[in-house]
């Protein structure tokens, strides 16, 4: 290979890791809801409101607030979300969507320029005139690690970019660990599988869907906040264009397992960032819906896969995913 | 279930009357107002002005036309989703099914255009009929694997939807890209004979007959025939139908195919109906409104229309808040997210009664 071929795939394999990371935070929400028994269609509302909310108080207050306020709303959602589900037991399908498309119209509202304007000016009426009216925020800035950031292809991928994108990796062996290794998780595995045995040893089912919930509410915001702030900081409305129903997609592709959902992230990264330079380098200018299509196609494919009957034993579904528990 | 918390008992109603059942849907539709216009305040949105521009809409004969147009796409689909859901089949991809319908409807335009193989009589019902199969089929591979390999229904058919939607992308950016076009992805407009509004000078009195048709169809079927006893029985206790007799895969099959049928017709109604060519991202998420629709009107198919063509309404009110008031279309899809939040909340209160205690 020459070298601007080299120096070409390296820069696909970092755009990979930056454009997964929007799927890996939001996916590893959506695994702790699902290994929890609740189904949260309402991904892509909580992502594109985070997005929002990002987008306006990192303007007025700086990333700090910003990303305080979007778990705020994040928790406030998830929480939503299971008082609907859990509590009331309504159908997680439906009240997922009504979710989606609430966290679509808020985001649309929010990103008006004039409702954006007022909400700046109040949460700080001394703001820079500039920041009223820009399209855009300031991006997180890349965190270079000394020494590790010179390793040829990994340094480039792992240890020259934003906090985010280090907080995602952290969390994802803490929220494995957690999963796999701790009580509150195997708590936490036994209510998606059987809620009723659960109930009976003595774990309260409704607390743990509602911290799932909340978990997952706090972190598909953040992903949308990263996906603003941490990697395409210009706003456009609509801008999270369906990867929060990748990031569902993505948690069967790793089985609902923590750790399989960073390859599975950075391979949708990856196809993501294919097609864009892909096109910019004028090659396949037919093929590009095709391979974005890839991510939904794998997604049935290993649907299909899971629903043999030995592949299920070997992997673990969660046997009650979707089905509101009640004591009766 | 008995619980007091807070003072407020729940508990699970036995039967409910009618009359109760339909204040509560009442009240809670009512009360969804109160909170848009909580919502609307709390963002600075002026309230009265955005919701007296939704309900002016309705008042003046063009523009209620207009909504009836829009409403149809949106009812086509959700008389499908009051089949598919009736069978407990959770179709969340009528928009790729809209998508498919469309996609076959400008395929049979494309053959009479270009090959001249179908006779300029026959173009219009052999579209209606492409998108239907073709809608069908598309619902049917997720109705396949469902019931052959027990795969859940939800992902599958959301996921079929991005496919659907990119497909069409293809066609209009590639091989169907109208050469005359100053290379716009848009197919060659449509001849007038394969327009909707070739019939009765406007097209929402053809989509409004085809959607009553349709919809007295679909009540027919599920009341009245064998083979909508079997959708119902499947849905409400899938054991029993299995005892029972009923050959689970082929109703299946059958009801994803109605279901995704009617949603391609829906299809054929946005591409001859309401734009007249095919071009990329042709539906602003009709077949996920029709999910609401589906619920708001209760699967009822005859309450159904009426209920698209509030939602119809909503989009067209939608374009005039963003005219006058200056307002992204978002405010729309807030008001539409809270009704369907409301309606959902009103299935509770259906399913228990719930008193405070001192």
């Amino acid at each position: 290979m020459s070298l601007e071929a080299v120096v070409w795939l390296e820069s696909v394999l970092a755009g990979a890791v930056q454009a997964g990371t929007v799927f890996l935070i939001a996916s590893l929400g959506e695994i702790y809801a699902e290994r929890s028994g609740v189904l949260n269609l309402g991904m892509e509302g909580m992502m594109i409101v985070g997005a929002a909310i990002s987008f306006i108080v990192s303007n007025a207050l700086g990333h700090g607030f910003a990303m305080m306020a979007v778990i705020l709303i994040g928790l406030i959602l998830g929480l939503g979300h299971a008082f609907l589900t859990v509590t009331l037991k309504l159908n997680q399908i439906v009240v997922g969507l009504a979710l989606t498309i609430l966290g679509l119209g808020l985001g649309g509202l929010l990103g008006n320029a004039e409702i954006r304007k007022r909400i700046i000016l109040a949460l700080n009426p001394g703001v820079e005139e500039r920041n009223l009216i820009v399209q855009e925020a300031s991006k997180l800035p890349d965190i270079h690690i000394p020494f590790l950031k010179d390793i040829p292809v990994l340094g480039s991928m792992f240890f020259q970019q934003n906090a985010l994108v280090y907080l995602s990796l952290i969390l994802t062996f803490v929220m494995w660990f957690i999963l796999f290794r701790s009580s509150f998780g195997l708590a936490l595995r036994s209510v998606g599988e059987n809620p009723a045995m659960a109930d009976a040893m003595g774990i309260n089912v409704f607390r743990i869907r509602y911290i799932a919930m909340g978990i997952c509410g706090m972190l598909g915001a953040l992903a949308g906040s990263y996906l603003f702030i941490g990697y395409q900081p210009f706003w456009v409305e609509g801008m999270t264009a369906g990867r929060g129903f990748i990031s569902l997609a993505l948690v069967i592709l790793a089985t609902w397992n923590p750790l399989r959902a960073v390859l599975a992230a950075y391979l949708f990264g990856g196809v993501e960032t294919l097609q864009f330079r892909l096109q910019l380098i004028g090659v396949a200018a037919q093929l590009p819906q095709f391979l974005l299509m890839l991510p939904y196609i794998v997604t049935i494919v290993t649907l299909t896969l899971l629903s043999l009957e030995s592949v299920k034993k070997k992997i673990g579904v969660p046997a009650s995913l979707g089905i509101p528990y009640s004591r009766e | 279930m008995l619980r007091t918390v807070w003072g407020i008992r729940v508990e699970r109603r036995l039967d409910i009357p009618r009359r109760t059942s339909a204040a509560i849907s009442g009240l809670l539709i009512l009360l969804s107002f109160v909170v848009a216009s909580a919502v609307f305040e709390i963002l600075g949105v002026n309230s009265v002005r955005t919701l007296s521009t939704i309900v002016s809409v309705f008042l003046s004969p063009s523009s209620l036309l207009q909504a009836i147009l829009r409403g149809m796409p949106i009812g086509l689909a959700a008389l499908g989703l009051s089949i598919a859901f009736r069978m407990n089949f959770w179709n969340i991809g009528a928009e790729g099914q809209l998508y498919m319908g469309m996609f076959a409807a400008t395929g049979m335009v494309l053959l009479h255009a270009y090959y001249g193989a179908i006779p300029e009589q026959l173009l219009f019902i052999t579209m209606i009929l492409a998108s239907f199969i073709s809608g069908g089929l598309y619902c049917t591979l997720p109705g396949f694997l469902k019931s052959k390999l027990g795969v859940n229904e939800i992902l599958p058919t959301l996921m079929l939807n991005y496919v659907a939607i990119l497909f069409v992308d293809f066609l209009v950016y590639g091989p169907w890209r109208d050469p005359k076009g100053f290379s716009f992805p848009l197919s060659i407009p449509f001849p007038d004979y394969a327009r909707m509004d070739g019939f009765f000078g406007n097209s929402s009195y053809l989509g409004l007959m085809i959607a009553i048709i349709v919809a007295a169809l679909v009540y027919g079927l599920m009341r009245w025939t064998t083979l909508g006893f079997e959708l119902r029985l499947v849905g409400q206790n899938v054991d029993a139908a299995k005892y029972g007799g009923v050959n689970l895969l082929k109703t299946t099959l059958i009801g994803s195919f109605l279901a995704g049928g009617l949603a391609g017709i829906g299809g054929l109604i946005i591409v001859s109906g309401l734009i007249g060519r095919l071009r990329p991202r042709a539906s602003p998420g009709y077949g996920y409104t029709a999910i609401i629709v589906a619920f708001l009107a209760g699967l009822n198919p005859w309450l159904i229309v009426p209920a698209a063509i509030f939602f119809g309404g909503l989009l067209v009110a939608g374009e005039a808040i963003q005219a006058t008031l200056n307002l992204p279309v978002a405010a729309v899809q807030v008001f539409q997210a809270i009704i369907f939040l409301m309606i959902i909340v009103a299935e509770f209160f259906k399913r228990y009664r719930v008193t405070f205690k001192r």
